[in-house]
């Protein structure tokens, strides 16, 4: 049997989403921190392919760019620069474990719950191909609806619906222009203590 | 059907970020160096940015966010890359002065 | 006609862009602030530009049509077949705008119970609460045009003849009239700037107040036309004099705006509108325009049946309901005509009155009408321009412009106090020129008796000429003042037996102040030509004459006193141009120093003086002139005869007084009393000048009683200054002696209390509730301090943990009190 669009579908998100999970796992049981970095980096794309399959490829490619290529390349430097062979593993006491297990579970079982819990939720989207139909795969859509233009919301009949509730470019702008205050605030922390070293390197050579 | 050929719904996805979001938050719990609690910050957000990118998704259910859901996921992200930079700085400048990355080490503030 | 909202508009607001240039870029303007003069110059004569444009504008719409019967005019009969064809032009030029919403029309202007021609409406609204509106709006007719004419001519001359009278203000200046507290003269930088700013803001000012819309705007330029005076007055400030002269003008207003505020609530209770088309409508509605008190002022005063009609229909009734049956009881009951206890003055009536007398107190204030007239003598310790401009031509002539404007609304009762106090004004501040010395003050106080004279015209129904002598009194006082300012320039002293013999030094001023001393006393030919005084001023009188013989009692006593004042002002204009111009120097040091004048001061004069001249001169040919461009303006049923409620008198249509048993012995009165005048002071002064000395002691009581202005200072200093230091006086004491002993008493008692209280209240009860208080929170903080171990990765934990009860309280709560979830 040639596997239908949907069971494509499923495939790859079983797929994906495996790979996901055990690898954030495997990021939680690791003890090495070069390791956790690099299974961070499998997981981080493995749910980069999630977006993808959910119509957000360019969330998806802007997932692999920034995290894969530039948020972990950042994390792995850190380990770098920080990592010195005492460092690399620190062990945390058997308790602590358990105590963090117990609430883990917790609150996975209650996540789960809850995601079966709202019929919306588990319902399967019936007309699945005149959905794909319409998607078209650049960010032109994403771009509009930053300024307040729902493409995606054309044939809604509810005015107040129609015009969904984004046009986030303003509040975008801002927070950009914020992080980039925190960001210059950041490099500037990180390099203050440096000079003082040297300073103090230079002192103690005369 | 099987359920590995069930067509995927929100749930399923909502499934994938709960597990990345306890994952983050345990590694956030019990790891003692600060890189190991970055990137369990990075895992729960982006858990939280798997729910946001299924609630959005026009292929998962009939009354989806629509390209909200994707637009808030952007917000996240940009924030996660400005949040790892910031908390790399942090996290420089503690070794630069405790010669050290473990966090159980600061607590020069307790009381 | 509507680009005249915006070209006046323009004209208003040009001004207030120099005042505000000024302001900020102030002395750094030129050498010591001298390009401030120009700036004000620039916006003063744009907005005359304006003001004249509109005026165009407004006669190519409107052409005024020739009086009924026009007795003065010497080519009235070139005029007459002139006037055919400019009335057929003007018609078709109006219906080509008949859509414009222009209310009225310029060929039915002067017919009985029709609307004047005018452009009214709103630039901007303020405030809408529910029905009642506030707004900066307009009003222009040709009143609002010829006053914005008057006002920006005048002020562009004395701008200009300011530029050389400050001249001084440009250096530092050392004020000899003006002590420090060590007997030093006062030494300051100039002024210069200051000056034309304040200048600027007044006639912004000035300019709103002609234009405004409704009262209430009317009220804001108003008090700022008020402290625009009140700076300038106080202009020279190291001067105590100067300093109390402005605020008695201050004050003395306030106690005038305090009766025009009564008068706006009446209006804004009643009524809730301030807009002038909106109220004249309702005293004066449609088609007849006969005076009738308005709806809201009938049922606000009518309490008591509205009350009854209520207590009727009970209270279930919806306020329609109620209205509808209000309106019927007294349409059937008559309330507007028959008041409570069953007799004349109906409901409302009173209400008109008090809103009229009120509007009026604000006018009496303003035009220093009797008895507020005592600031305008002092007032004269500001610079002389502004004596020329403020408180001479405009803004004293604001309230006589307000008067003029609220005609319509004035009952019958209302005229008969303005005309009182008019004819009041004017005989006693004649009487007082007489005898004062000072040549700003004899001005001073000729200007309080012509507005008294517009005044009293106003209140025996005569509108045209009130509004016309307030045009023709602004042009030939301004220059009157300015050639006293010439004049003290020349020999720096107000005093007049200081001068004398000036006419060789300075004869441009003396010939041009002489025109404005002819113009005042309404000299000319009878029944041809004259200066403009003769015009206004007959009219006045031919008012006055048809007032006498519709009301024997009262109208005589108000046409000889306006016949008596012409003669008195006649005698002292001359009486001040003879002792200053003829005769020898009496101080040969002053005579020696003295000189003409700059030609920045002389050619305001020379211009000022062709106007005083020409002013009200028909245009030959035509039948434009100042009369018929005013006709044009009066307000709709203005030319109704009015029956007085409460007095027993008959307020005649003022046409009727064009009729030759008016005219002719008016004209005849008035020529005769002008040139009795002008013989006695010649008499007096210039051919036996010993007479006035031997007259003086003959009658020195009332000469003592004249230069004391008739006690009026003495009196208000007796019945309002004296009373209220002795009653302060005792407050004092009785502060002393009783109010500071409770005190002190009081204060001992609590004293001893506190102390008691204190051991018992605060160290035993407060104390220790606050120590075991404190005890507490010490032992749950060390309880709760090990929580906080500083343990990061525990501190997620317990984030995990809150968001997992959170969860669990709210599943809790969802299955208990909303049935599951």
């Amino acid at each position: 049997m040639i596997p239908s669009i949907t069971d494509w579908h499923s495939f790859f998100f079983y797929l994906f989403a495996t790979v996901t999970c055990v690898f954030a796992l495997a990021v939680l049981f690791a003890t090495n921190i070069v390791r956790m970095a690099f299974y961070l980096i499998i997981s981080l794309g493995a749910s980069a392919g999630l977006f993808i399959l959910a119509g957000a490829e360019f969330l998806g490619v802007m997932q692999l760019m920034i995290y894969v290529g530039g948020t972990l390349v950042l994390l792995v430097f850190g380990v770098m620069l920080t990592a010195q062979e005492r460092f690399i593993s620190m062990k945390t006491r058997g308790g602590e474990w358990v105590m963090a297990a117990i609430v883990g579970g917790a609150l996975l079982v209650l996540l789960v719950q809850t995601a079966f819990s709202i019929d919306d939720w588990t319902a399967p989207r019936a007309d699945l191909s005149a959905v794909s139909a319409i998607e078209t795969q650049t960010a032109t859509r994403l771009g509009l609806g930053l300024l307040g233009i729902r493409p995606d919301q054309a044939e809604e009949a509810d005015p107040v619906l129609r015009q969904g509730m984004s046009g986030y470019l303003l509040l975008f702008e801002i927070v950009s222009v914020h992080l980039l205050v925190v960001l210059i605030g950041a490099a500037y922390l990180a390099r203050s203590k440096r000079v003082t070293s040297l300073a103090r390197a230079a002192e103690m050579r005369r | 059907m099987v359920p590995l050929v069930a067509q995927i719904t929100v749930s399923h996805y909502l499934v994938v970020g709960a597990v990345l979001f306890v994952t983050g938050a345990v590694c956030m719990a019990t790891k003692r160096n600060i890189l190991g609690v970055l990137m369990g910050v990075e895992l729960v957000l982006n858990g939280a940015n798997v729910n946001f990118i299924a609630f959005g998704s026009p292929f998962l259910r009939e009354h989806h966010l629509g390209l909200d859901g994707q637009l808030i996921a952007v917000f996240v992200i940009v924030l996660a890359a400005a949040e790892a930079a910031v908390a790399l700085a942090i996290a420089l400048n503690f070794y630069n002065n405790h010669t050290t990355i473990d966090v159980d080490r600061a607590e020069d503030l307790k009381g | 006609m509507e680009s005249l909202p915006v070209l006046l508009g323009l004209a208003v607001l040009a001004p207030l862009a120099s005042f505000f240039v000024i302001l900020l870029l102030g002395p750094s303007l030129g050498h010591g602030g001298k390009s401030a003069a120009y700036v004000a110059i620039g916006a003063i004569v744009l907005a005359g530009l304006l003001s004249f444009i509109s005026l165009g504008i407004w006669l190519a719409n409107h052409w005024p049509e020739a009086p009924h019967d026009d007795h003065h005019a010497a080519a009235s009969e070139h005029a007459g077949d002139a006037h055919e064809g400019e009335s057929q032009n003007a018609k078709s030029a109006h219906d080509s705008h008949a859509s414009e919403g222009v209310a009225g029309d310029s060929h039915a202007a002067s017919h009985h119970g029709s609307t004047p021609p005018k452009v009214s409406g709103e630039y901007y609204v303020l405030a809408k609460i529910g029905d009642l509106q506030l707004s900066i709006s307009y009003y222009i007719d040709s009143l609002t045009i010829a006053m914005f004419c008057m006002v920006t001519l005048i002020a562009s001359c004395i701008h200009v003849y300011a530029t050389g009278y400050m001249h001084d203000e440009l250096h530092d200046i050392t004020d000899h009239e003006a002590h420090t507290a060590d007997g030093e003269h006062v030494h300051r930088p100039g002024r210069f700037h200051r000056f034309f700013q304040y200048l600027s803001l007044f006639c912004f000012s000035m300019l709103g107040l002609v234009l405004a819309g409704n009262v209430l705007m009317v009220f804001v330029f108003w008090e700022l036309v008020g402290i625009c005076s009140y700076f300038l007055i106080g202009f020279y400030i190291e001067r105590k004099s100067a300093t109390n002269a402005a605020n008695k003008a201050f004050i003395v207003n306030r106690v005038g705006d305090f009766g025009m505020i009564i008068g706006l609530m009446a209006i804004w209770s009643s009524l809730g509108t301030f807009a002038f088309d909106e109220l004249f409508e309702a005293v004066r509605p449609g088609p007849s325009h006969v005076l009738q008190t308005p709806d809201g002022m009938v049922y606000a005063s009518a309490q008591d049946r509205v009350r009854d009609i209520a207590r009727e229909l009970g209270p279930d009734a919806t306020p329609d309901q109620l209205e509808t049956a209000i309106q019927e009881r007294a349409t059937t009951e008559n309330w507007r005509n028959v008041g409570p206890d069953g007799k004349a003055p109906g409901y409302g009536y009173w209400l008109l009155i008090v809103a009229g007398v009120g509007i009026f107190c604000g006018c009496v204030g303003k035009s220093a009408q009797f008895p507020l007239h005592v600031w305008l003598p002092d007032a004269m310790e500001g610079p002389t321009p502004v004596s020329a401009l403020v408180h001479s031509a405009t803004m004293v002539a604001a309230g006589v412009y307000l008067a003029a404007r609220f005609y319509p609304f004035f009952a019958p009762e209302v005229l008969f106090v303005i005309a009182i106090v008019g004819a009041i004004t004017l005989f006693m501040a004649a009487t007082i020129a007489i005898t004062a010395t000072d040549i700003k003050r004899v001005l001073a106080y000729s200007t309080i008796s012509q507005l008294g004279y517009m005044m009293l015209a106003i209140g025996m129904g005569g509108w045209l000429a009130g509004v016309m002598h307030l045009v023709t009194h602004a042009f030939f006082k301004s220059l009157l003042f300015l050639c006293s300012g010439s004049v003290i320039h020349a020999v720096h002293t107000n005093e007049m037996p200081e001068m004398g013999g000036l006419i060789k030094k300075m004869p441009w001023t003396a010939y041009t102040m002489l025109i404005g001393c002819l113009a005042i006393a309404g000299a000319g030919i009878p029944f041809v030509i004259g200066l403009s005084g003769y015009y206004s001023k007959d009219a006045i009188l031919e008012q006055g004459h048809l007032f006498m013989t519709t009301n024997p009692g009262w109208g005589a006593v108000f046409f000889w006193a306006a016949a008596g004042g012409a003669a008195i002002t006649a005698f002292y204009m001359f009486r001040m141009w003879y002792m200053t111009f003829l005769g020898k120097p009496r101080n040969h040091h002053r005579y020696d120093h003295a000189h003409e004048s700059p030609w920045s001061m002389v050619a305001p004069l020379v211009i000022l003086a062709v106007f005083a001249v020409g002013v009200a001169w028909p245009i030959p040919f035509s039948s434009l002139r100042l009369s018929t461009l005013l006709e044009q303006a009066r307000p709709a049923g203005g030319l109704n005869d009015m029956q007085g409620v409460l007095v027993n008198m008959v307020w005649p249509n003022e046409h009727d007084s064009h009729a030759a048993s008016h005219v002719i012995p008016a004209t005849l009165i008035a020529f005769g009393t002008a040139l009795s005048g002008i013989l006695l002071a010649t008499m007096f002064y210039v051919w036996q000048p010993h007479l006035a000395g031997e007259v003086r002691q003959q009658f020195s009581p009332i000469h003592r009683f004249l230069v004391n202005k008739w006690w009026f200072d003495e009196l208000y200093d007796w019945i309002f200054v004296k009373p209220t230091h002795v009653v302060s006086g005792v407050a004092a004491r009785f502060d002393r002696n009783w109010i500071d002993w409770i005190v002190d008493g009081s204060a001992k008692v609590t004293r001893r209390f506190a102390y008691g209280w204190e051991w018992l209240a605060d160290r035993v009860v407060v104390d220790g509730f606050v120590n075991v208080f404190a005890g507490w929170m010490y032992s749950l903080g060390l309880a709760t301090r090990r929580v906080q171990r500083g343990n990061l990765r525990e501190y997620v934990l317990f984030i995990l943990v809150g968001a997992l009860v959170l969860f669990v309280v709210i599943s809790i709560f969802r299955v208990t009190y909303a049935g599951g979830s």
